[in-house]
């Protein structure tokens, strides 16, 4: 589990490099673009994230794409009873520790960053998470080819990934370093239908290994606290369809389902939807809605009469319980160099804003605000 | 819970290959052939599947925290460790 140097795998991937930034050939990707992100829930957790994504094409059909976010976590004082579920992390879903004042906003910060390198058919991709208690990375491999004309496309993919869990020091937990470990497979098949219309089926399946459970939390169990227990392993596998139509008057209506279980007895439907519009010449706006619902973990009880919970498990975790949720959106797209052609750079730019509400059958709501700028080499 | 036996994992991998199988040839089967000169449509940005992958992964990372599932992002890999 050691963690490999930043500095020396950007090294690596820019020794690999020859050439500077240069056209790109697929519109999809940007070649630099920044973005800021603020999310706000209701148990008052904040995080604000500031991300950079550049791509790069080299000779030979090479590209190198690389992701970086830096994250700022605020986890608000604890006011809770005790037993009670508390404010998490609103991205990693980890609690506070609680040790010295309590009484007081904790705040952590996380970076992130991941290169992947691409090479006709083939990519490969590294990816680390850094905060003061967890280190995530994962490698990760892709093979994609296009058939029959371009109309068909397979993808595959495969991952591994290895956390290293470190608790810091607190007054009611006492969980020691631990690892988990996330093998991933999918395989993902794109077809254009009609002129107008695209489908996308995909499965993916995910078998994690180690802690999972979340180290500061306690649960209240049969008339004390224990802390939380959860199975070290679980099977997760999920199947989606993605249907995109293109309507009359330039918009496009968006279809998502995906159906997702686990070994730990959780079952959830997803259902997504979204609606894109050209206002005028480069700029659309978009609106968004997705339902999802979900069974409870077979673990998960809302009272536990004793200390040995169900099997030996015992969870405090929403996320284990039966919930539905919501999620209404609505963005801008801005092209600039549809509009600004004219312009030496501007025309390079383009400009995202969106708002997202989510709220959930558990009492929680959230606000998800981003804007980012895109800008094309 | 049950426990997670060999044979239960094997038989969990048998109906996973089973599910996408189906799923991709259900993809790759009886659909006419679209020209390339009548994809002007689906080219479009209002129409890609990936112009917002990163959008999805980000949100995706949010549900994550909220619900007990994951996933549907689609593509390979993806550098998200906390699938």
């Amino acid at each position: 589990m050691r963690w490999l140097p930043l500095s020396a795998l950007a090294g690596v991937l820019v020794a690999t490099w020859a050439s500077p930034c240069v056209a790109m050939d697929d519109p999809d990707e940007p070649a630099a673009g920044t973005l800021v992100r603020f999310f706000t829930g209701s148990d008052h957790v904040t995080v604000r994230s500031l991300v950079g994504d550049y791509t790069f094409d080299g000779p030979r059909d090479l590209s190198l794409s690389i992701h970086y976010n830096n994250e700022r976590v605020t986890i608000p004082a604890i006011a809770a009873p005790v037993g009670s579920a508390e404010a998490v992390d609103a991205i990693t879903t980890a609690s506070r520790p609680i040790a010295g004042n309590a009484y007081q906003d904790f705040s952590k910060v996380r970076n992130e960053f991941q290169g992947e390198l691409t090479h006709g058919h083939f990519g490969a991709d590294y990816y680390v998470s850094s905060e003061s208690d967890y280190l995530g990375q994962e490698v990760s491999a892709s093979y994609n080819r296009d058939l029959e004309g371009q109309q068909l496309n397979l993808a595959f993919g495969t991952s591994y990934g290895w956390d290293a869990i470190d608790p810091v020091a607190d007054d009611d937990t006492h969980t020691g370093n631990s690892t988990k470990t996330t093998l991933h497979w999918d395989a993902v098949a794109t077809r254009v239908v009609t002129p107008t219309a695209m489908v996308r089926v995909g499965v993916e399946y995910n078998v994690v290994d180690g802690l999972q459970h979340n180290p500061y939390r306690n649960v209240y169990a049969g008339g004390t606290n224990v802390p939380e227990r959860h199975p070290d392993h679980r099977a997760r596998r999920d199947a989606f369809v993605k249907f995109n139509q293109y309507l009359r008057n330039r918009s496009s209506l968006k279809l998502t389902y995906r159906y997702y279980n686990d070994d730990w007895g959780i079952g959830s439907h997803e259902i997504g939807s979204r609606l894109s519009q050209y206002i005028t010449h480069g700029v659309f706006a978009q609106y968004q809605y997705r339902y999802y619902t979900q069974t409870a973990a077979d673990f998960y009880r809302a009272v536990y009469a004793t200390t040995a919970g169900v099997n030996g498990y015992l969870t405090g975790d929403y996320r284990m319980a039966a919930l539905s949720s919501h999620l209404f959106g609505i963005a801008l797209d801005f092209d600039l160099g549809t509009m600004a052609a004219e312009s030496a750079w501007l025309h390079r730019l383009r400009a995202r804003m969106s708002y997202d509400r989510y709220f959930n059958s558990n009492n929680y709501s959230a606000n998800i605000l981003e804007t980012g700028v895109d800008f094309r080499f | 819970m049950s426990p997670a036996t060999p044979t239960r994992v094997r038989a969990l991998a048998r109906r996973a290959l089973l599910a996408g199988g189906l799923l991709l040839a259900l993809a790759a089967s009886g659909c006419a052939t679209v020209p390339v000169y009548q994809r002007e449509h689906v080219t479009d940005r209002i129409m890609s599947f990936n112009a917002q992958a990163r959008l999805d992964m980000r949100l995706m990372k949010s549900f994550d925290a909220r619900e007990g599932s994951t996933g549907g992002t689609g593509g390979a890999g993806g550098g998200c460790a906390c699938k």
